[in-house]
């Protein structure tokens, strides 16, 4: 499954949230994340940023896509980030 | 499925943040352990201990190849699906000569029915492969009456042998002939490619292996020694005709790879580093794309259908069902 993240937590969990989320999915700019991820790493990832994160302050949403296949995806402006395999 | 990541620049490896960090002079990224499989190393890249046992941890394969794109080896983490009783099974079906045989058999049966296959397929396309096509058939249909692994081993040769001169008919590009096979340098374009994607596919197979309870080193086609895994040298035969030596003809046919994508050495001759990253990339998407298994009823990529592979072999060795090899049938 596909998954985009996009969060907005105060900013003393800004690094600690972040730290996480690039263990398991690409960074695109600041504080939006994307990447394919397994069913069971998804609940991993989600379980580790209900413990970093204080549920009345902060925010994480999951947008989930089951393939990509109907999505598509245009940047405008700079490129802040690639996610090729090949370095 | 976890990504293979593929290095071509110089650079240094770390851990950093509990994920994999690749700094080179130019920029610098985060990569997402919990989604890499395996890396394969290509340029100058510098990483310490630490990185290691990171990646012992996250049981992530590192593979190495020289400068010149041959494999040089692989950083092999500790063992995590310890089988002894699997080893026992693999041992006992390689000491008993009749049952190494019978494996060997089909490795050979699977290696020459899928060469059959694209020397068909070329065929239907208007390529006049009779000649070749009705050796293999007739190569193929020996196999059963040899019982010594190195008649097996000749069998397999001389159907290969029918097979790569057969190459200069389908690709019919005067840059690109096969003249003879040459390893270690390859001497002409061809051979370069041919051993650039047979290094890339052991690779691939032994990165799979790992993922079951089989152990490398015991290998049944290929003689196990004291220095090299053998395993995934038997599994490479089965998928290098339909994966590696098709990706050369599309590359080729599709002017992706030229002659100017070479260099001359000392000795024999490389691939420019531009040639390595396309030939890589075209290999990734292969590797991702799914067909539908007849048998499972179900699509499943390339990469999964070599660790079918696997565990079909695992099945026998168990003695649960005998191993028959994929044939393509496409």
């Amino acid at each position: 499954m596909f998954v985009i993240l996009v969060y907005d937590v105060n900013q003393k969990r800004v690094a600690k949230v972040l730290k996480k989320c690039r263990q398991y999915l690409h960074w695109v700019q600041n504080s939006v994340l994307e990447g394919e991820i397994s069913e069971a790493n998804y609940k991993k990832l989600k379980m580790d940023i209900e413990k970093i994160i204080r549920q009345d302050e902060d925010s994480v949403i999951f947008y989930t896509l089951r393939t990509t296949k109907y999505s598509s995806r245009e940047i405008v402006g700079l490129q802040k980030s690639s996610n090729e395999n090949i370095l | 499925m976890k990504k293979t990541i593929y290095i071509f620049s110089d650079g240094e490896l770390h851990r950093k943040d509990n994920t994999l960090f690749f700094e080179t002079e130019s920029g610098r990224r985060f990569i997402p352990v919990e989604d890499t499989g395996e890396i394969m190393v290509f340029g100058e890249v510098q990483f310490n201990k630490k990185f290691l046992e990171f990646l012992s941890q996250k049981e992530i394969i590192l593979h190495y190849f020289s400068h010149y794109g041959y494999y040089m080896g692989t950083f092999y983490p500790r063992e995590h699906l310890n089988s002894g009783y699997m080893i026992l099974r693999q041992c006992e079906h390689y000491l008993d000569e009749l049952r190494r045989l019978t494996i060997a058999r089909e490795f050979v049966r699977g290696a020459g029915k899928n060469i059959r296959q694209v020397l068909k397929y070329y065929h239907s396309r208007g390529k006049e492969l009779g000649q070749p096509l009705e050796t293999a058939e007739k190569l193929i249909a020996t196999i059963d009456d040899h019982d010594s692994i190195t008649a097996l081993m000749a069998v397999e040769g001389n159907i290969r042998d029918h097979y790569y001169h057969a190459f200069d008919i389908i690709i019919n590009d005067k840059d690109f002939t096969f003249q003879e096979r040459s390893r270690r340098p390859p001497k002409n374009y061809l051979n370069t490619l041919i051993s650039f994607g047979n290094s890339l596919m052991y690779s691939i197979c032994l990165s799979e292996i790992y993922k079951t309870h089989l152990d490398p080193r015991i290998g049944y086609l290929h003689a196990t020694n004291f220095r090299r895994f053998t395993l995934n040298l038997d599994i490479s035969e089965i998928f290098k005709p339909i994966i590696i030596d098709r990706l050369i003809f599309s590359l080729i046919g599709k002017k992706m790879i030229t002659k100017n994508d070479f260099d001359r050495d000392t000795e024999g001759i490389s691939l420019k580093e531009k040639a390595k990253k396309c030939f890589v990339e075209e290999l990734d998407n292969k590797l991702k794309t799914t067909i539908n298994h007849r048998e499972i009823g179900r699509s499943v990529s390339y990469r999964r259908l070599i660790r079918l592979e696997l565990y079909k072999l695992e099945k026998h060795l168990m003695g649960e069902k005998p191993y028959t090899p994929f044939i393509a049938r496409w």
